[in-house]
């Protein structure tokens, strides 16, 4: 699976991830405050500027950003519609504000940077028992090294169909593709224990609930 | 939570993120192609129950987020989750919870297949239509300061598909639950 992360060494790869992450929240929030036009077009310049100077290039830039703008696009066609040319004008500019900067954080931010500050997020829950840190990090893992496999099994699921002249409808297709998949889960549970990955309290804690 | 529930919620994830990379499914009977993504959300509930099936849509939802274009259509990362539709994206988490919690509750193992398939459509349609869409609603008309008449009027278009998604998805976890039970039973 291709990330959005785009590698490089610029002041916002070098920011701490919940820096990052706490900065998108409170500008976020500074923008739902305000409808002026002017200071909306101030956060949409400076969320470009902060953009360009990661000097990703035009592609890349249209690449990561043409399927948000498009939603944007159809909000703002609708606001137009239903509320008139000033609000319209104040959604445009605070999404495209937000989407921008959002992008550009994804594109600064790694896949482990991410990782690691959920779980050391999560620190304050595990204490108080309701999760185990590390696992999510295990999950997240588990779940990226198998959508590959669940598309390969899909494809041999619809391939059967063809060659038996079905036509392929989504009862038929899900149902096999779910079994065949959960079927596996108590071989890679017992492979996980075996290995000893989640640590043995956890494993006595878990046979509890 | 035991390893086995991590690696079904783990494996049910990873079928969510692959039925969004998949072609949208014709339905024969009607014109317009079902994306089978948010259909994964339902059966996510409807299959492995409350606890599981939310901590599957969970993990798709921490994918999003940091990055991996895991939605249908190749959308990922934080951008989709501070667009007014993102109510819809969040709200997959207490929609799959919330389906899960009543599939515990209506149906049982020793029950009729129509009494079952009753079941599951109901907590589909409470939890993937009732609870989705107004959650939808309402960080749409939010987001937008549209007001939530409009927000619910644009929301419409899209609840005939969500029913039929949620009897979709009714059959299909009645069917897996006589193949290979996991849903928990408090009934």
């Amino acid at each position: 699976m291709k990330t959005l992360y785009v590698q490089g060494d610029t002041w916002l790869h070098r920011l701490s991830p919940g820096l990052k992450l706490g900065g998108l929240a409170v500008f976020s929030l500074l923008l739902f405050v305000t409808a002026s036009p002017v200071v909306l077009a101030a956060a949409v310049f400076l969320a470009g500027a902060i953009h360009a100077s990661m000097r990703f290039g035009v592609a890349r830039t249209w690449q990561q950003l043409r399927v948000i703008l498009l939603s944007i696009s159809i909000l703002t066609v609708f606001t137009l519609l239903l509320n008139g040319p000033a609000d319209a004008l104040a959604v445009f500019l605070r999404l495209v504000a937000l989407a921008v900067l959002a992008a550009t954080i994804t594109a600064t931010t790694s896949t482990a940077e991410f990782i690691d500050t959920i779980t050391a997020g999560a620190r304050p829950l595990e204490r108080i028992g309701l999760v185990k840190a590390a696992d999510l990090g295990l999950a997240i893992g588990l779940v990226v090294r198998f959508v590959p496999e669940v598309l390969a099994r899909y494809e041999a699921i619809r391939d059967a169909h063809r060659a038996r002249g079905l036509k392929q409808r989504p009862l038929t297709l899900a149902v096999p593709l779910i079994i065949q998949t959960l079927r596996h889960a108590d071989e890679i549970a017992a492979a996980i224990d075996a290995r000893g990955i989640r640590g043995q309290n956890n494993r006595k804690l878990g046979e509890g609930s | 939570m035991a390893t086995r529930d991590l690696v079904l919620a783990a494996l049910f994830a990873a079928i969510i993120v692959a039925l969004g990379l998949v072609p949208p499914i014709m339905l024969g009977f009607i014109p317009v192609p079902i994306t089978a993504q948010s259909l994964g959300v339902m059966l996510a509930g409807v299959i492995l129950g409350a606890k599981r099936g939310g901590l599957a849509v969970l993990l798709v939802l921490v994918l999003v987020a940091i990055g991996l274009p895991v939605l249908s259509g190749g959308r990922g990362g934080l951008a989709t989750f501070v667009l007014p539709t993102a109510g819809y994206l969040v709200g997959w988490f207490f929609a799959a919870v919330a389906i899960g919690y009543c599939s515990e509750r209506f149906v049982g193992r020793s029950q009729s297949a129509l009494v079952q398939v009753t079941g599951f459509f109901m907590a589909a349609l409470i939890g993937g239509v009732v609870i989705l869409h107004g959650l939808g609603i309402l960080w749409l008309a939010y987001g937008t300061g549209t007001g939530l008449s409009t927000a619910f009027l644009g929301d419409l278009a899209f609840i005939p598909g969500d029913i039929l998604k949620a009897a979709i998805a009714a059959l299909a976890g009645r069917a897996v639950m006589v193949g290979y039970p996991l849903l928990p039973q408090r009934a």
